[in-house]
């Protein structure tokens, strides 16, 4: 059996969740309730089999590190292993790593040593569910030197902005990479996932880092396609990239509904995340709770309306919750209303009755802000 | 600063046989509870919240998936160096072969080896099917100012119900001086909550005594106890206050159920300083539709409700279709309540399919219905004759 490596790649520079992205990196950000993003991706990697993973963090790591390392993702105690590689800041400030590239090349040694035959590199700030040794196997057969999955979209003028739209020719090899501007609403969009080689990858590792500092792994791909043979595998299925707030948000309202939900996490293709040995969630007389998803540990009095009520949540007599994504441990305070609203962890709304945005702008408020 | 060594034994081996079809191939303390627990997470937690890093789990019948799940000690934490959850099963002896355990005491007995290997200076003994939160180190700390030879654990109960218990009868310094089973007419309302602290070098002696005594029922309260009180030694009560209960029926399981559902059942879940563990199942979100109708209800993650839930404790996996009523019900583990059937009253099964449109339960009913498979099996077979 080939043995294969998952690397679990940080956010590129388009990413920009508001607000969110001030507190940890896209990977460590809470979405449905009781999940963070790298849950969906690290799942992905343990139930394709793959034993051993490093997850790349850019910089603020204490998020990441802390969920890690207290969920078990079902590897095998001893075999198994997700190894954190994580930036920092230097004294005047700057990331560390500014690309993918840096961090992979400073990292090197810890993925010689584990001399994997191939390896898989995942995006941190993309959702959907992907059996990667399917990936492996039509890479194998294919004679590649390198596989990119991707989707056939038709929203990228809206999603997906700025990561890679692909030509393909017939041969399912790809000819060209552009940045999308958003210009057309179908396209076949990169899900920034690609399998190789070890050797591929450290060629390219050096590669780029001769080319340019400021080269990423998808720059130096864009740049061989000529050069090498590189193939597409098609992804089918939900598919959401957290590059924005507003992305954030429709992933949460999209995967909320049941059918959704239940073809991206069940019983034979489970999400692991961190326990909080939250109890279950107490319905007060007198709340109404409809089209929603509501995690553990909640006290709910008030009405809830399409939307993602997170871990430890309290909400009162009096409220409404619509269309809003309420990140854990949060109080919304008696006969507040909230529309439209991304409200991040540890804040408590009580004293402003009034909070509104619109589905394509909603409303974000602080993580533990009181307002 | 190394404390005293006290080691936990829970005594997880009954039936449970008043719980009929819930116990038929599982354990008591394994039958499900409050949505996503297990009864056994309550003892075990308070354990692992008292800082008791060693408990011995004895399991006798049905005891599969008891042993299997108990023995995953990092549920609760109990995974310390030194410390664990050691499962104690009856086993073969070089001397005396294999021996089931007779009783309560003779199943601590049976494993004095474990306790002397474990240094242990005190022993609590517990029950696996008990509902509460109880700091077991301040009882410790007690037994160990009063000292006592041995502390039980007592709730006040209402004087009219004072005859279904174990009654204590004690001093004006809590000291117990009589110890009465079930008494018809009790003179006290000191209810034994079957939580023992022994010192372990007279335990030891007590219990080797006792089974040495072939009249014996090997049993705490009928002959442990007695015999303590009979020699003088120093019995202390511990006065507990707070939420006990004993789920050994339908009725009272279904009833600490519904609790869950009361602002001030004195069980406060939410309590973040004393967290009850359990295996926390990979499931999703409570997934609640749009045309659901809730009002007053415990539910956990994994489950599905698309129709009416009302004053109800609702499980992981359950299945809560369209036009679906569940009213004052415990809907447990992967139970699927078919479209439009009407629910109240009921305590359903793990895994039990509702078929569409079926209506069970009685409103006017004082006890509680145990729905089973092979209750819908009948009723299905029924409807075709």
């Amino acid at each position: 059996m080939n043995k294969v490596l998952g690397i679990l790649n940080f956010e590129p520079s388009y990413v920009h969740v508001r607000g969110l992205e001030d507190f940890r990196p896209i990977s460590a950000t809470s979405i449905l309730g009781r999940y963070r993003v790298i849950d969906f991706m690290l799942s992905n990697f343990t139930n394709s089999g793959v034993e051993s993973i490093k997850v790349f963090i850019k910089n603020r790591p204490r998020s990441t590190v802390e969920h890690i390392s207290r969920t078990s993702y079902n590897l095998n105690s001893k075999r198994g292993k997700i190894q954190l590689l994580h930036g920092d800041v230097d004294f005047s400030n700057n990331d560390l790593f500014n690309v993918d590239v840096q961090a992979f090349k400073t990292y090197m040694e810890f993925v010689e040593v584990e001399n994997p035959s191939y390896v898989v590199i995942a995006p941190s700030h993309f959702i959907f569910k992907q059996d990667f040794n399917e990936l492996l196997d039509y890479h194998i057969k294919s004679k590649n030197d390198i596989t990119v999955l991707y989707q056939k979209v038709n929203n990228a003028d809206k999603q997906y902005l700025m990561g890679d739209l692909l030509t393909i020719d017939s041969h399912k090899r790809i000819i060209d990479i552009t940045k999308n501007r958003g210009k057309t609403k179908k396209a076949e969009v990169s899900l920034e996932t690609y399998v190789m080689s070890t050797l591929t990858f450290k060629q390219l590792v050096e590669e780029a880092t001769m080319t340019s500092s400021l080269y990423s792994l998808s720059d130096i791909i864009a740049d061989c396609v000529r050069a090498m043979k590189i193939g597409v595998y098609q992804h089918h299925g939900y598919c959401a990239c957290i590059s924005s707030l507003n992305a954030y948000y429709e992933a949460n309202m999209q995967i909320k509904e049941e059918k959704e939900l239940l073809k991206l996490i069940n019983d034979d293709w489970p999400i692991y995340t961190m326990t909080n040995d939250s109890c279950p969630t107490l319905y007060k007389a007198g709340a109404k709770v409809t089209g929603s998803i509501v995690a553990n540990g909640c006290q709910i009095e008030g009405t809830v309306i399409n939307s993602v009520i997170g871990r430890n949540v309290i909400i009162k007599d009096g409220v409404v919750v619509k269309d809003s994504v309420v990140l854990p441990d949060t109080l919304i305070d008696k006969n507040v209303k909230l529309e439209c609203a991304v409200v991040d962890r540890l804040s408590i709304i009580t004293h402003i009755k009034d909070l509104k945005g619109s589905k394509e702008e909603p409303i974000y408020i602080k993580r533990g802000d009181r307002i | 600063m190394k404390k005293n060594n006290m080691v936990a034994m829970i005594l997880a081996g009954g039936r449970g046989s008043r719980l009929f079809d819930l116990t038929k191939k599982v354990a008591k303390p394994a039958v499900h509870f409050g949505g996503k627990y297990r009864i056994i997470d309550f003892a075990l937690s308070n354990c692992a919240n008292s800082h008791i890093s060693t408990v011995g789990v004895l399991v006798q019948y049905e005891s599969i998936l008891l042993s299997s799940y108990s023995a995953r000690s990092s549920t609760w934490g109990l995974d310390s160096k030194g410390g664990g959850v050691y499962v104690l099963s009856p086993r073969e002896k070089d001397e005396t072969g294999l021996g089931l355990y007779s009783g309560t005491a003779d199943a601590i007995y049976q494993n004095l080896d474990f306790l002397d290997q474990e240094e242990a200076d005190y022993v609590l003994i517990l029950s696996g099917d008990h509902i509460y939160k109880m700091d077991y180190e301040k009882m410790l700390q007690t037994h160990i100012e009063s000292q006592a030879e041995a502390t039980i654990a007592v709730i006040e109960v209402p004087k009219k119900e004072a005859s279904r218990f174990g009654i204590m009868n004690t001093d004006k310094n809590d000291r117990i001086i009589e110890f009465e089973e079930k008494p018809k007419e009790p003179k006290s309302n000191l209810a034994s909550m079957g939580v023992y602290i022994f010192s372990y070098k007279n335990f030891r002696k007590y219990l080797k005594d006792d089974a040495k005594d072939a009249q014996s029922a090997h049993d705490f309260g009928k002959n442990i106890i007695p015999a303590y009180l009979r020699d003088n030694l120093k019995l202390q009560a511990y006065r507990f206050k707070g939420y006990w209960k004993d789920v050994g029926t339908i009725d009272s399981l279904w009833e600490a159920n519904m609790d869950l559902l009361k602002d001030n059942s004195g069980l406060d879940l939410f309590d973040p300083d004393w967290k009850i563990y359990t295996d926390d199942a990979s499931a999703t979100p409570q997934c609640i539709g749009s045309k659901a109708v809730i009002n007053s209800a415990f539910i956990t993650q994994g489950a599905i409700v698309n129709g009416e839930v009302d004053r109800s404790v609702i499980f992981s996996g359950a299945d809560i279709q369209e036009g679906a009523k569940v009213e004052e019900s415990v809907i447990m583990n992967n139970v699927v309540v078919g479209k439009g059937a009407k629910l109240i009253r009921c305590l359903v099964a793990d895994d039990v399919k509702i078929p569409e449109n079926m209506k069970l339960g009685d409103p006017k009913s004082k006890e509680i219905l145990l729905v089973s498979k092979a209750l819908i099996n009948k009723k299905v077979g029924d409807d075709h004759e």
